[in-house]
């Protein structure tokens, strides 16, 4: 669930997903892991070494992702502040492969705004970006709370339950209204670290990655694994929240809101340069974010 | 609330116990006709944490009678992605409620989940402290 790890860092902060994998396929009908637990234990190095019939081992492995969680969240505000990139350059000083990518960004890029690292990185990277060019760009600010009002009808079109998703649009127009007024990017940056209302956001730009996922579900069908409906997708994978953004993900949103994003791919790749795509495709990219394995920070072009 | 207004059918919330106490409801529930739970009544709780909808509310079968299910445990416990993994805070009470119906109505054999002794002796009072693991789509 929080597998959004420093780029580098190739230990997983928990055992979550080698159980998983361990027991996908299986056609037994036990519902939970403590049994498996047991026979696991001698395979994986972070487990401990003798089994505890006593210990819940649910509840301990429930409770290290929370306090996980918990740390994430203490330690990184949900959008950073504005940093200058020499910082990512003095963050991988002892790294040859990436310090060198990352001059190849410094002609390009000035500034880096960090995220937290939650799952909800991307949406919140893009949200915060977004408005933030809006603040810049009244005109597309309009045109983007336009495609706002109309695109909850669209939602209840595509069967999502009315009461809930009208409350996450209407906390969306909300913000979208205040900014028209006396917006600056501080309120954005206020917004966008307000949890009760930085989770609203990332809540409707799910929706709307769904939805558009859905009604195109013929054509995004070729593109998911695991012989799952696109349904089946959205439900497990779009919808649900700290869930990573993933290529398709961002084709959806980036197609359904009509918004250009250029993403830079920081990742051990050879080469000295940086790869780069634009979302949709031949599009003039008005945000940038920087990817590294598993997590979505913001750019900042040079102007 | 339109789970009050234009409930799935079947099912009604207790109104009288949710002015009691907003964080707690119990939704009374009738099984489909046609299906192998017709004619039975269930009642469903539901808690809601103070992060809802972003948390989960945890849902558990109460009462004299709980479906026997595949994937209902005896001491109410339901096995159901939705209720943990695949909670998604657009979904409403109304959309859990369809979800366990449509659960119950697909079922073709009445019997316990194969672990149910084991599990009702270990496991938390609270499902969602329980680590789920969700394969089986077939009912």
């Amino acid at each position: 669930m929080f597998s959004d790890i420093k780029a580098g860092d190739t230990t997983p902060t928990h055992n979550h997903s080698s159980v998983r994998d361990w027991i996908v396929g299986d056609a037994c009908t036990i519902h939970y892991t403590v049994m498996e637990q047991q026979h696991n234990a001698q395979e994986s190095p972070t487990k401990p070494s003798e089994y505890d019939p006593d210990i819940n081992q649910d509840e301990l492995i429930k409770a290290q992702e929370k306090q996980i969680a918990e740390e994430i969240k203490a330690n990184t505000a949900m959008i950073g502040s504005l940093d200058d990139l020499s910082t990512l350059e003095q963050e991988y000083s002892n790294d040859p492969v990436y310090s060198g990518k990352v001059k190849t960004l410094l002609p390009k890029y000035c500034n880096v705004r960090r995220t937290r690292p939650d799952g909800n990185c991307f949406l919140r990277g893009f949200i915060f970006a977004y408005l933030e060019y809006c603040i810049h760009h009244r005109d597309e600010l309009a045109r983007f709370k336009k495609y706002l009002e109309g695109s909850k009808e669209e939602l209840f079109e595509m069967g999502f339950p009315k009461f809930t998703t009208e409350d996450f649009h209407d906390m969306f127009m909300e913000v979208v209204s205040d900014l028209e007024g006396s917006g600056s990017v501080d309120r954005v940056e206020a917004v966008c670290n307000d949890g009760g209302t930085s989770d609203y956001l990332v809540v409707y730009l799910r929706l709307l990655i769904s939805s558009h996922l859905q009604k195109n579900a013929e054509f995004f069908s070729f593109f998911i694994e695991g012989g799952r409906t696109v349904e089946e997708f959205c439900k497990q994978e779009v919808e649900p929240m700290y869930r990573e953004c993933d290529h398709l993900h961002i084709v959806a949103l980036t197609a359904a809101v009509g918004v250009g994003v250029r993403v830079m791919y920081l990742d051990r790749g050879e080469g000295a340069a940086v790869a780069s795509h634009d979302f949709p495709e031949d599009s003039t990219p008005v945000i940038h974010l920087l990817y590294r394995p598993g997590h979505y920070d913001i750019l900042y072009n040079k102007a | 609330m339109s789970l009050l207004k234009e409930p799935p059918p079947g099912v009604t919330v207790d109104v009288d116990q949710a002015h009691t106490k907003l964080t707690e409801w119990v939704v009374h529930m009738e099984g489909a006709s046609g299906t192998l739970y017709e004619g039975e009544k269930f009642q469903l709780q539901f808690k809601f944490s103070p992060k809802y909808p972003f948390d989960s509310p945890e849902v558990i079968f109460v009462g004299e009678h709980i479906p026997i299910h595949p994937h209902i445990y005896s001491n109410g416990h339901i096995c159901l992605s939705i209720l943990t993994e695949d909670w998604s805070p657009a979904l409403s009470v109304q959309a859990i409620c369809l979800s366990i119906i449509s659960m119950l109505s697909s079922c073709k054999e009445k019997k316990r989940p194969p672990d149910n002794s084991y599990y009702v002796k270990t496991c938390s009072a609270n499902p969602k402290k329980t680590k789920w693991w969700y394969h089986d789509d077939t009912v």
